[in-house]
């Protein structure tokens, strides 16, 4: 799967999650909003479109779309 | 000719102080010999509160908040900053940073889209009428678990989460229900939240006081310790028989729960106000007290989740600069079972969870307990909880006038429904439909 891909998947991802049109690759989740509730949210998805599952303290330290793409594709390599 | 308000709760006490600012005649009968209804303060220090009833409000709560500073009354935020501790597994209890629980955050984020997914099938305004009205009321909660969630640990936490939002049990409401609770709240980001949600003040001083505060306006208006026995209309009036004896009013608000309208012996007999599944809310409050906040110089907030309770969880309502306090709930199944045993086993159930959970406070200085589920006036909290078929029965008619009987309570609000903020809004909405009728 293509980097893009994935950081694309995680746009939409935290779009929704957050219902915010200004997400854009290097966009920090919690500075948008997120907390852990929503948090679980886009760790759920990230599971069920990718497969790793992630845990909160991943967000924390991957918190934008780009970094929490390259971390998946890590944890699928 | 005068309006006779049935029940001294936040709705009947809003209905009354509307229609009497109005110059509108009203007599309030109060079952019980205090007001407030499902608010209710305990001193747990010489001048200093804690809340044995509803406690919390958020930015969302707007009339409760207006009515707040109207009353001259200030909030004050909940404390939350620190570790939380959780009992979910065998074995000790763990520390965690935050509120967040030891369990799959993935399972956790399934179960929240779950969630998410059944409120947004639900029309808040008439959940009756949402597309999938009959098939979603026909489940119970239970069965959706069994269906729909998958995670094993999201099995685990849901019946936690459940108790703490809802006092409810899964088997006793349909999901129907329970999609509405999270739509009419605001939706489940807003329901859980503490700092930015519906837990995020309380009341300084206790929410009792509104109910107090209120009461002193209407003065002799307000007949303490006289239940309202039935409710009779005639082609002229409507004649209410209390213990103390008959009246005679224009129009009359009912202002209570559900479960005790359909107590009230109505002539001629309205649809009923419960359907055959309601139960009871099943919560009791627990309040602990500390010489202070002891827990804090550990870094602890005092919140805390168990699976083996009896207390549900646990949370820092101490009074700002005085004594700590522990609220500790029980909701649930477990509140029936709680609710059976004598006051000094449940103590001493209560005191062996708290010194697990809290090895290091010294055990408390004061002790409270306040049983709703068991409570004649009440009839179970935080509000009464709709089973399968009760919405599609009972929905359609929740707030049509029955001749000149109009109805509020927090159960007839399907904004804010079950809260103190659903209540004022009932409240002033049957004032209104009186007043419009004149
Ligand atoms: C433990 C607990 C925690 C809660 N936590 C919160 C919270 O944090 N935030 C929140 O917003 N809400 C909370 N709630 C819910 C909140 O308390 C209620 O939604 C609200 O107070 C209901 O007001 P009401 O006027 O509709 O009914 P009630 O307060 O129940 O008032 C009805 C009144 O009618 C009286 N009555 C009953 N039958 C008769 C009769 N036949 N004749 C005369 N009088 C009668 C009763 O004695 C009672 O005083 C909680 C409730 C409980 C119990």
């Amino acid at each position: 799967m293509s980097t893009d891909l994935v950081v694309d998947g995680m746009i939409r991802t935290f779009s929704r999650v957050l219902r915010s049109d200004d997400v854009t690759p290097d966009s920090d989740f919690f500075e948008l909003g997120g907390d852990s509730l929503l948090a679980t949210r886009v760790l759920s998805a990230v599971a069920r479109e990718f497969g790793p599952e992630l845990t909160i303290g991943d967000l924390l330290v991957a918190p934008t779309p780009s970094a929490l793409a390259k971390l998946i594709e890590v944890e699928l390599s | 000719m005068t309006v006779a308000i049935v029940g001294a709760g936040l709705a009947g006490l809003t209905a009354a102080t509307e229609l009497a600012a109005l110059g509108i005649d009203v007599v309030v009968f109060e079952a019980r010999d205090r007001v407030g209804g499902r608010t209710h303060g305990v001193e747990v220090a010489p001048g200093q509160w804690a809340d044995a009833g509803a406690a919390y409000l958020g930015s969302r709560h707007t009339e409760l908040t207006a009515l707040i500073s109207r009353l001259g009354l200030a909030t004050t935020p909940t404390s939350t900053e620190g570790q939380s501790r959780f009992s979910l597994r065998d074995g000790d209890p763990v520390t965690t940073d935050g509120r967040f629980p030891p369990v799959s955050a993935v399972a956790l984020g399934e179960l929240f889209d779950l969630l998410d997914e059944v409120t947004a099938a639900i029309r808040p305004d008439a959940p009756w009428e949402s597309a999938n009205a009959a098939a979603l009321d026909a489940e119970t909660v239970t069965e959706w678990v069994e269906r729909s969630v998958r995670h094993a640990d999201a099995r685990l936490f849901f019946p936690l989460f459940l108790g703490e939002m809802m006092a409810a049990d899964p088997d006793d409401i349909s999901v129907l229900h329970m999609g509405f609770y999270l739509a009419s709240g605001g939706g489940l980001q807003f329901l859980n939240a503490f700092e930015g949600g519906a837990q995020e003040s309380r009341v300084d001083g206790g929410a009792h006081q509104i109910g107090e505060l209120l009461a002193a306006k209407l003065g002799d208006r307000l007949r303490l310790s006289e239940t309202v026995r039935s409710i009779a209309e005639t082609d002229a009036s409507v004649v209410l028989t209390t213990d103390g004896g008959t009246w005679d009013a224009e129009a009359v608000v009912v202002a209570i729960p559900p479960l005790l309208a359909d107590a009230i012996e109505f002539h001629p007999a309205p649809p009923a106000r419960s359907g055959s599944g309601v139960a009871p809310g099943c919560a009791i409050k627990v309040q602990l007290v500390y010489p202070s906040p002891l827990w804090r110089a550990e870094g602890l907030s005092g919140w805390s989740v168990s699976a083996d309770g009896p207390l549900l969880s646990t949370v820092d309502d101490s009074p700002p600069g005085g004594v700590g306090v522990l609220t500790g709930f029980v909701t649930g199944a477990e509140a029936k079972r709680f609710g059976a045993l004598t006051a000094d086993r449940q103590r001493a159930r209560v005191l062996a969870q708290t010194r697990r959970l809290f090895p290091s406070l010294p055990d408390p200085i004061g002790y409270h307990r306040t049983d709703w589920l068991n409570d004649p006036h009440s009839r179970g909290c935080y509000a009464a909880l709709f089973g399968p078929g009760d919405w599609v029965a009972t929905g359609p008619t929740l707030t049509t006038p029955h001749g000149r009987v109009h109805w509020a309570g927090t159960e007839t609000s399907t904004e804010f429904f079950g809260l103190m903020e659903g209540a004022i809004r009932s409240g002033r909405r049957a004032a209104a439909e009186i007043a419009g009728t004149r």
